[in-house]
This record gives C-alpha cells, structure tokens and sequence, in this order.
C-alpha cells in the first residue's frame, strides 16, 4: 500500500510498503529508527508493532537537547 | 485588587504590563504572587530565567547540579566569563539579583530526579522544562502531571526546537512521545552543536507560555506542538490528541510515580 509520511520540519513523501507492514518498517523506510520518532496518526502515536492501515501518517522525531 | 498593592517603583517598573488590559495591576500581581520552577539553567534556561524575572515572576526556583564552562556561553546569556566554575544555579541566582529586586530565587545545585521531583514542584503554578535529557523530562511530565501543575515544554538540536505545553486536563508528554528512546539513540547538543540563538527563541517561546499561564490569558499550547526550525525560518504546529492509553493522563492513569522506571525508556512496570 501506498503511504504518505510526513515528516515534520522534513517534508512528506509517498512510501510503497507491503500490506503486512508495521509502523516500525514504516518509519525504517522513511530512514529513522522508530525508537527516534513518535509515529502519529490524526494526532495519536500509533504502536511501532502495529500493521500501517493509515494512509497518511506524521513522523514527529525526539529531540532533547537543553 | 487594586494598583494600589503595587507600591510606586513597581508601578514604573511594570508600566508596559499594567498598560494592558490583558494584564492590569492584577495581572502584575498575579505574576508577582506566582512561583515557577525552571529545570535547567542551560541554554532554554537561561532566556526562561532571564524574561520571567524581568517580568516579575515573584518566586523562581532554579534547578541544576552543573557548572558554567567556557563553552556554554555562546547560548546561555545569563552566565559570564567570570562564572566560568560556578554552579549554573549560583550563576542564575546572582543574575535575577542584580536584574529585578522584586524577584527572589530558590537555587538548588542538584539534578531533579525522582526523590526530591514533588517536592520541587508542590507549591509551584507552573514548571518550565529546560533540562537537557529524556529522564528529567519524563519525570517533570509525570511529576507535574500528577500535582495538577503545568508545563511549559522546550527542547532544542542544532537548528531546530519544539515546544508544547502541558496542561492538566490536556494531553502530556507522554501523549505524544509514549516511550524515551534508549540512552545514545538520539544525539546531544555537545555531540552534534547548536545554533547559539536557537535556545533563545525557544526560552522565550516557553517563558511566553508559563507567564500565561500565570495570568491566565490567551490559550496554551496545548495539544500543538510547535516546531522552529531556524535555517528555514520557519514555524509548524503539529495538532497532537490526549491519548486515553496513557499511563499518566489516560482513562487509568498512575497515581504515583512509584512504578515507573526512569531508566531506559521511562516505562511503567506492569
């Protein structure tokens, strides 16, 4: 399926990714370990081991610097 | 409460606030009256620190258990050459003194962490977060979460910052971010640099929002965050839900931080 990631500060792009896929593939695929991102769906983090069933999702990364 | 309360040097001194109507002599008060724990005297710290005494936050606490180097004063505007070696937190103290008489700061030269986090927040209307790690700021959320107390959120990499407030009723940190990444996996100002400004328009942004809350004016930013990033010079707003699968703010939240580990990533044993 297609998806649209976006990333915020980035950009968004449209990812191909297999049917099966979970969020942590997801984020793998739009080049960030999904540890150093929250992925959001209408504005809630989403479970990095659940299969993508959204077409559109925002990548937010961590930052933490003081 | 009338202007009355506020005594001549200070109706000269607050004029521009009192002016306002969404301020006022009672406004002023209010700020005057309030108490507001700042983590970190760093980078955000330092503008936090700086516009909530100039703007007469009565009470300041400062927590920090680092000293002023020679490489921190690129950002950190309210530290000197000569505080090089002293405690940021001594450094803050000596700076709100010599700024605003009206001001008094509680300075403590220790890391917050999970034995003295209550104490450090009862009493006090709002939290600045400014702290430079993942496990303080964990525990700030879930700390300030379950007083009842809000959190002005800030956090800044190279050219870039976010901030978002947290407020009871809203969703926290945790909302947004469920789990620390673990200790390495995301990098630190004195690995990869930092714009030396940045932390200024992100101080201020977070100073912003705590007076406020303090005067209670305007909205928060709750449920948005906001993302700067200073090359393009450009601002984002990323709206964000409550999420009711949070362990602090959810539909069963802790009412302690008794179970949590703040090692890792900050999770809540079963």
């Amino acid at each position: 399926m297609d998806v649209t990631v976006e990333v915020v500060g980035e950009g968004e792009e449209t990812l191909a990714v297999d049917d099966d896929a979970t969020y942590a593939e997801l984020a793998r695929a739009a080049g960030y370990s999904p540890h150093e991102v929250s992925v959001l769906v209408d504005g809630t983090p989403v479970p990095e081991d659940g299969t993508v069933t959204a077409e559109r999702v925002t990548l937010l990364r961590l930052i933490k610097g003081g | 409460m009338s202007g009355l309360s506020l005594d001549a040097t200070q109706l000269d001194r607050y004029s521009r606030h009192i002016i306002m109507d969404e301020v006022g002599p009672e406004g002023q008060k209010r700020l005057l009256d309030g108490r507001v724990l700042v983590v970190g005297a760093g980078g955000l710290g330092a503008p936090v620190v700086q516009y909530l005494a100039a703007a007469g936050v009565g009470e300041l606490v400062v927590v920090d258990d680092d000293v002023v180097e020679r490489s921190n004063l690129q950002r950190q505007v309210i530290h000197a050459d000569a505080d090089v070696g002293v405690p940021k937190a001594e450094s803050a103290k000596a700076f709100v003194e010599r700024l605003n008489p009206d001001v008094t700061v509680e300075a403590h030269e220790t890391r917050l962490d999970r034995e003295n986090a209550e104490s450090l927040v009862a009493d006090c209307d709002a939290v600045v977060d400014a702290s430079d790690n993942f496990r303080t700021r964990y525990l700030v959320n879930d700390v300030a979460r379950l007083a009842g107390v809000p959190v002005a959120h800030g956090a800044i990499y190279k050219f870039e910052g976010q901030a978002t407030t947290l407020v009871p009723g809203g969703p926290c940190y945790r909302c947004l971010f469920p789990e620390a990444p673990e200790p390495g996996e995301v990098p630190d100002c004195a690995t990869t640099g930092v714009l030396g400004v940045l932390p200024g328009v992100l101080g201020t942004i977070q100073a912003t929002e705590a007076v406020k809350l303090l005067l209670g004016a305007g909205d928060p930013l709750s449920g948005r965050l906001l993302f700067y990033d200073a090359l393009e010079m450009s601002f984002e707003t990323v709206p964000y839900r409550q999420n009711p699968d949070c362990p602090v703010c959810g539909d069963d939240p802790i009412d302690s931080i008794e179970r949590v580990e703040y090692t890792g990533g900050c999770g809540i044993a079963d």
